[in-house]
């Protein structure tokens, strides 16, 4: 496709633009070495693909300094120059209302644009157009890629690029980022042919004040002069975000001044915001009709798929069928990886480390009892968070995320959150560490901090197999029940938790929910698997350090030894420092019926994910030898490991078909129904102490993957706060479970 | 604005009904993002449906559909399309 030829700008009202100073900055653009290029556009525009088409594998993504908003750049060669690309964040417009918004507004004053390129959707001109008109008012040159233009045609909608670029003065090029269609040539058209576009002229008392405040920020060197018109415009518009950033800055006269103007317009019976809303529309409007002749609008595959996904009866169904599916295919597709890798893949590495490090004892212990269970865990998680993250991915990019918003908002309002909380909370059913990151779609920083601080007490997969051999053990012909109301009771406290929050120290801020419900689209796939491969390796790279750390700990006070006459690393739990740490602590669980070292003992590794409780309990009431890693061959590794490997694919193929089939709660409680664990936890526990247990690793803390990615969210204060609160919570929980328990059971 | 007799308020208003936009109130929380969306005098809008648990609402304003509460739609106040689809 091609990029139409900026023709000199048609203007159908009075040109502001210098076509001097036009010229010399097309100029220094091309002999500019390292240009930057801000990418802009709308939601949904299908930005993020085109970038990636684009920019490909030179697309790094970090976070932007100090909050959690991904920030996407590229150093691209091309020729001589090196292109500096930044892809901002998806706004509707320069007056920002999310955390995102206000990243692109700060970049485009603060980044030093050498040209701006707006990714426009094709099939929705007129909206995307209101960001456009605003753009160029910045007097920085720009370039239109005019997305998604197969979607538009499919609508019955052609738009024609070259009236386009007739029409706002700047080039346009046609592309379909799924298909990389026009975008080898994007950014030679972006470079070469950008131009500082027209500028829309609103009413006259609007454009005297304007240009009286554009005449005071001449001398503020502060206020970056290609930002002028639009930093006037603003300030008569009244942007909240704006005025605080002007008055940190110390530019209250030039508020005062805006004030002023603000005040005299509207005794005049003009309100700014309105008068300059109203005129970009009047002219996107304008645009629109002469670049896309009038069609007759089909019926568009979106609106039959939102009568049945939006239907008053089939919807909830539907929208619960599709959780109930994403669940499956982590427990069928995610878990035979996730026992690779936690056994037979550790197995295999702790007998070379075990045969490799004979001469160094307790090199090996280390190496045997730390580093490999600790970087064995971080793994471990990994191949649930990748078919979580690609899941998620999936719901976000093909559009449905945003329905499921609209179909579940009704029930989230009690707590003042919107329909857009309910999804990290069904993912945490899942996994809570993807779930602390999908917070990120909720506009307000208060309601991401709420929803992370009850995630936890959504009941992730990791606490099944505690909940299925407890059952397995007390309550054998009652287990479906016993897990079900754990579920059950983790989303009671958690709601309960968070309208206390809200009562207390989170109230909800602000009121009024909307959401765009964009149209279906069917993601691509490289993209969906660049994204959750980048969030998955993200959160590998940041877990590891918290939870190895974890893991030495235990392990360091596993190996102390408490009594004399024994040799660091050789005593037996009950002996060593973990043991008559976890002896101190135990009588603050007598009340809720489980007050003995080994109970206690096994919640403290349970810190480091749940399920490793299990493990724990076996270690210390069957005495069996924390594992004692045999010296291991390297060719008996390679077979177990390759033995292993091709097992976890065959168990995760082999399971595929059942994913359509209704998932069986308790089926696997009679199977571990005769395990020596069962038989001595029957024997260690009473039903009442059991289901207190069970109630307090519910509920007690999240695991550290989960703290680490708090911390990475929300700082270091709310993640601890959450673990205090919720080890409070669950001792209470379990303290009434017991109490009342024991006189029942 | 002068009231008119026609004017209701956008919430009112049952699925498959259409209107043109009045004016916004000027206290409404979501004011400045609803007009940089295009709820500006005289711009058309169409209730699809309700959410099956009666509220959002899913309304078409131009090419783009958008979720409102009915409490912030209480806010807009509308002059329904005779006979509007």
């Amino acid at each position: 496709m091609t990029a139409s030829p900026p023709p000199s700008p048609r203007l159908p009202t009075a040109p502001r633009v210098d076509e001097v100073a036009c010229a010399a900055t097309v100029a220094r653009l091309r002999a500019h070495r390292e240009p930057r290029v801000l990418v802009v556009g709308n939601p949904n525009t299908g930005k993020s693909t085109l970038i990636n088409a684009v920019a490909g594998t030179h697309l790094k993504v970090g976070n932007w300094s100090g909050v959690t908003v991904e920030k996407r750049e590229a150093h691209l060669k091309r020729g001589e120059q090196t292109i500096h690309l930044l892809d901002l964040p998806g706004a509707y417009s320069l007056s920002p209302h999310t955390p995102e918004e206000l990243i692109t507004r700060t970049a485009l004053l603060d980044e030093a644009p050498d040209v701006l390129l707006n990714v426009v959707d094709a099939g929705n001109l007129e909206r995307n157009l209101y960001l456009t008109l605003q753009l160029l008012e910045f007097r920085v040159p720009l370039t239109i890629a005019l997305n998604l233009v197969d979607e538009a045609r499919n609508k019955g909608l052609e738009v024609d690029a070259g009236a386009l670029s007739a029409q706002l003065g700047v080039p346009v090029v046609e592309t379909v980022g799924v298909k990389s269609l026009g975008t080898a040539g994007l950014l030679d058209a972006t470079l070469s042919g950008a131009q500082v576009g027209a500028v829309l002229r609103y009413p006259d008392a609007i454009e005297a004040a304007a240009a009286e405040l554009e005449g005071r920020m001449v001398n503020l060197s502060t206020l970056p002069p290609h930002a002028h018109r639009y930093l006037a415009l603003s300030l008569l518009e009244g942007d909240p975000s704006l005025r605080g950033r002007l008055s940190a800055t110390g530019h209250t006269d030039l508020l005062d001044a805006a004030d002023a103007h603000r005040a005299a317009l509207e005794l005049a019976g003009l309100d700014p915001l309105i008068e300059i809303a109203e005129a970009r529309y009047a002219r996107a409007g304008e645009i629109a009709r002469l670049a896309v002749p009038q069609a007759e609008l089909k019926l568009t595959l979106t609106e039959k798929l939102d009568k049945l996904a939006l239907h008053p009866w089939l919807g909830i169904p539907i929208f619960l069928a599709l959780v109930l599916t994403v669940f499956r295919l982590t427990f069928t597709v995610a878990a035979p990886f996730v026992d690779l890798i936690g056994g037979p893949l550790q197995d295999v590495a702790s007998g070379w480390a075990a045969g490799l490090l004979g001469w160094a004892p307790l090199l090996k212990d280390i190496v045997v009892g730390a580093i490999i269970p600790g970087v064995g865990t971080v793994l471990s998680f990994l191949p649930t968070l990748l078919v979580l993250y690609l899941a998620m991915s999936f719901l976000e990019d093909s559009g449905y995320m945003a329905r499921a918003a609209f179909l579940a908002d009704r029930s989230m309002r009690g707590l003042g959150l919107d329909g857009r909380a309910f999804i990290p909370l069904i993912l945490g059913f899942g996994c809570n560490v993807p779930a602390v990151y999908a917070t990120r779609t909720l506009e307000r920083k208060s309601d991401r901090v709420l929803v992370s601080m009850i995630l936890p007490f959504m009941s992730c997969s990791a606490r099944l197999p505690v909940y299925v051999i407890f059952s397995a053990a007390l309550f054998p012909h009652a287990g479906a029940w016993i897990v079900w109301s754990m579920y059950v009771l983790g989303m009671a406290v958690a709601f309960a938790f968070a309208w206390v929050l809200r009562k207390t120290s989170l109230p909800a801020e602000g009121s009024g929910v909307l959401l765009e419900l964009p149209p279906y689209r069917f993601p691509a796939w490289k993209v969906m698997w660049t994204h959750a491969a980048r969030r998955t390796a993200s959160f590998a790279k940041r877990a590891r350090t918290t939870v190895l750390a974890t893991v030495a700990v235990v392990w360091v006070l596993l190996s102390i030894p408490a009594v004399s006459g024994q040799a660091f690393g050789e005593v037996a739990p009950a002996q060593s420092l973990f043991g008559r740490v976890s002896q101190a602590i135990s009588p603050v669980f007598a009340p809720l019926g489980f007050g003995n070292w080994q109970a206690t003992g096994a919640l403290v590794p349970g810190f480091i994910a749940k399920e490793v409780v299990v493990g724990t309990l076996g270690q210390i009431y069957l005495g069996e030898e924390a594992k004692r890693a045999a010296p291991l061959g390297f060719a008996q590794g390679v077979e177990q490991t390759a033995l292993a490997t091709w097992n976890a694919v065959k168990t995760s193929v082999q399971a595929l078909p059942t994913l359509i089939a209704l998932p069986s709660f308790g089926a696997d409680s009679s199977a571990e129904q005769k395990t020596p664990l069962a038989a001595a936890l029957a024997r260690a526990f009473t039903p009442a102490a059991g289901l207190a247990y069970l109630v307090f690793v519910l509920l007690y803390t999240p695991c550290v993957a989960t703290i680490g990615a708090m911390q990475a969210e929300h700082g270091r204060r709310v993640a601890w706060l959450t673990v205090a609160y919720e080890m409070g919570i669950a001792w209470v929980a379990g303290l009434i479970v017991y109490q009342i328990a024991r006189h029942f059971l | 604005m002068i009231g008119f007799m026609g004017d209701v308020t956008l919430d009112t208003l049952k699925p498959g009904a259409a209107a043109h936009v009045v004016a916004l109130d000027a206290r409404h929380p979501l004011r400045r993002r609803l007009l940089e969306l295009g709820f500006i005098r005289g711009a058309r809008v169409e209730v699809m449906r309700f959410a099956p648990l009666g509220d959002p609402v899913h309304l078409r304003l131009g090419r783009t559909d958008l979720a409102l509460r009915a409490a912030d739609l209480h806010g807009v106040t509308v002059r329904a399309v005779q006979g509007g689809v």
